[in-house]
């Protein structure tokens, strides 16, 4: 049992050395090896986007993306709850209550692979349509002939519209443990897997109710074709929400939210998930990301109107909401 | 009207709108989205000042180009909203340019924000007896003009918003129709109201736009009584009292001592109207409060009377106007006491004066030595 604890202390020793030397070096050094190997190709293919810290094509970025969320899928509910001290819970909540879904709406989420929250989204319908039988039947607890005639009458009408949620990743080995999710809780009514990429929906055009994106949007390569999908797949009047890491304000918190972020959370990932390398990535990605205001505009451009953000946590996360109309 | 169009064509090239929009399948919906295009244009200037988000020419083209895939989805909605949209184009500002009148429809993106929520509400209306005031009923309005039921996320006041837009509709309408009495008694083809029969059927007007809504009235008086709606709520009911004063005749915009004019269309004030009775021109304190008084006095009327009018259950509420009329009757009388009080007191203080000086005369106090 000593043996291997010192071989895994030595392990996390020698890459967090490493973690050091990166995040001093930044982009720089990782890049110059890249393209010293493949001059050729970097030269053909002149578009890079980030991947991290570090500088990839972009054709590269999409592979890179999946092969980090295929080695974490299994170990992703359980790093969420580690890394965020279970406040993921509370931050996807909150989304639920800011959207405050009407019975019949139907979500997409994409990049939802576990599921949360269109599990989240379903309960709270169903919530929703108990409260308003319960309140219609309190209300007809003396109801007179014509209250009486009128339910007869109308019995064969189909009854309150179901609400569907459509959970759309672009990886499979993430869709499979949120359906396995799916089917330890029992919930299969309403919900549909479908496996797609965000700058290329597989849907029709004005399907959905709610477009909903958590912590995905980030991984996207193209982040403004993805806004245009979802600008596109929404009915008029549609809304599109997007849940996301996003820049501390208070630089008091800024400095712990860092430390913390580079510190230990690479730390837990190599601990909890053995993959240090992947949620170095998802640090890092988080730094790439445009702040409030820019990701505003950038939604803004896209289309979307009334956009604006909640910050949650200091802005840590930030939920960005806009309109079809 | 080609060279209207020609004309709207040349504009359109001059202002450079960018990339090509995708052919639309046939001429009149070409006609009607580029003179669309060219009002969503001068809109979108006016409109500038009004929305806070800059029109970037990317989003323009796209909207133009989305527009003209989706002409035959929103015509229906947009005839539905057509009607709906009337009081609600009247309460906002618009360009007043032809190209309004011409085009039987409106495009939805084309307006501002807030006349869009405006025309949601407004539908919303029509389901507030099955569903109560509560976002359930801006959903259903939502959907009859064509938007997802998600839009409703637009309204952060939730049922709040649906109840105060109802009222400003009300108060609006209730403008209009004094206004056209108004002119009507200007035009001498109709006869000046007494005040206090004016105020009675100013007040019963506006209370008869609650009748469609009454059973879930008491709903929304307690969601208008919500600490957050409270600010609101209190100046939609001073415009009101304001509004119908200013018609009833006063014109009184401050409190000092000064002589107001008078309107000349209200010859018949009866009470609360301090210049009648006063020929020398003499303001004691208590007319200096006139404005407040008179708002305050309309302001209890108003509210008890809405109060009465929620329970009762003769017909026509016939008993809530007749509770109208003993309380303005009420304040009539309570003025012209509060006159006659004034004008004892001061004849008892002349009479007490004028016996003081006699008895200073009779006991020879008074004679100069």
């Amino acid at each position: 049992m000593a043996a291997p604890m010192r071989l895994l202390v030595r392990r996390v020793i020698r890459l967090s050395h490493r973690n050091i030397h990166v995040s001093a070096a930044g982009a720089s050094g990782r890049s110059g090896c890249c393209w010293g190997t493949s001059p050729c190709r970097c030269f053909s293919d002149d578009r890079n986007t980030h991947f991290g810290f570090e500088t990839v094509p972009e054709a590269e970025k999409a592979k890179r993306v999946y092969k980090v969320f295929e080695n974490v899928a299994q170990k992703y509910d359980v790093m969420n709850d580690a890394m965020s001290l279970g406040i993921h819970r509370l931050w996807k909540d909150t989304l639920l209550h800011v959207m405050h879904p009407q019975p019949g709406a139907r979500l997409l989420d994409v990049g939802g692979g576990t599921g949360d929250i269109a599990f989240r989204f379903l309960e709270y319908v169903c919530s929703q349509q108990e409260r308003q039988k319960r309140r219609a039947t309190r209300s007809m607890q003396t109801p007179s002939w014509q209250d009486i005639s009128n339910n007869y009458s109308t019995e064969d009408e189909d009854g309150p519209r179901e609400s569907r949620a459509v959970v759309c990743d672009i990886n499979k080995e993430m869709l499979k443990v949120g359906k396995q999710k799916a089917d330890s809780m029992g919930i299969g009514a309403g919900l549909s897997w479908v496996v797609g990429d965000a700058e290329e929906l597989p849907f029709d055009d004005d399907q959905f109710d709610i477009y909903t994106i958590a912590f995905g949007i980030r991984n996207v390569t193209h982040i403004d074709q993805a806004l245009q999908e979802a600008l596109r797949v929404l009915k008029p009047g549609g809304r599109f929400m997007c849940l996301e890491f996003s820049k501390v304000t208070n630089p008091v918190l800024a400095r712990l939210y860092d430390a913390y972020s580079f510190q230990m959370i690479p730390v837990l990932g190599e601990v909890i998930a053995g993959d240090w390398k992947s949620y170095q990535y998802l640090v890092e990605s988080i730094r790439k990301f445009p702040d409030q205001e820019e990701f505003k505009h950038m939604i803004e451009d896209a289309g979307f109107y009334c956009v604006q953000y909640y910050n949650f946590t200091g802005g840590v996360v930030a939920l960005h909401s806009g309109f079809k109309l | 009207m080609a060279a209207l169009l020609r004309g709207l064509r040349a504009g359109r090239a001059i202002r450079g709108l960018g990339s090509v929009v995708a052919a639309p399948t046939a001429t009149t919906p070409q006609c009607r989205s580029l003179r669309r295009s060219f009002h969503c244009a001068a809109l979108r200037l006016q409109d500038e000042s009004k929305s806070d988000k800059p029109p970037s020419s990317s989003s323009t083209t796209y909207h133009e180009h989305y527009q003209a895939h989706t002409t035959e989805q929103y015509t229906t909605a947009a005839s539905q909203g057509d009607s709906a949209s009337d009081p609600a184009a009247e309460e906002a500002s618009r360009p007043n340019t032809s190209y309004q009148d011409q085009s039987g429809e409106q495009g939805e993106e084309y307006e501002t924000e807030e006349q869009l929520q405006a025309r949601i509400l407004t539908a919303a209306l029509e389901f507030v007896p099955q569903h109560g005031w509560s976002m359930e009923a801006i959903a259903a309005g939502a959907e009859t003009l064509g938007l997802s039921s998600a839009s409703t996320g637009m309204f952060y006041n939730g049922a709040g918003d649906l109840v105060l837009h109802f009222i400003a509709q009300c108060n609006s309408q209730l403008t209009e129709i004094l206004a056209e009495q108004h002119k009507q008694v200007q035009l001498g083809q109709a006869e000046p109201k007494k005040t206090a029969d004016f105020l009675r059927d100013a007040v019963e007007t506006r209370l008869r736009m609650y009748i469609p809504y009454i059973e879930t009235w008491p709903q929304a008086m307690s969601i208008l009584l919500l600490p957050h709606n409270i600010p609101d709520s209190l100046k939609h009911l001073s415009t009101l009292v304001d509004d119908i004063w200013y018609y009833a005749g006063d014109r009184s915009t401050d409190v000092s001592g000064s002589y107001h004019p008078r309107s000349p269309s209200s010859t018949a004030h009866t009470f609360l109207s301090p210049s009648h009775h006063h020929p020398h021109d003499i303001r004691p304190a208590t007319i200096q409060m006139n404005w407040y008084t008179k708002r305050a006095a309309l302001t209890g009327i108003y509210n008890t009377t809405e109060l009465v009018m929620v329970q009762d259950s003769s017909p026509d509420f016939q008993d809530t106007w007749n509770f109208l009329d003993n309380r303005i009757q009420d304040v009539v009388n309570m003025a012209s006491t509060a006159k006659q009080v004034q004008s004892t007191g001061e004849a008892v203080v002349q009479g007490l004066m004028g016996a003081a000086v006699t008895l200073k005369n009779l006991t020879g106090v008074n004679q100069r030595r």
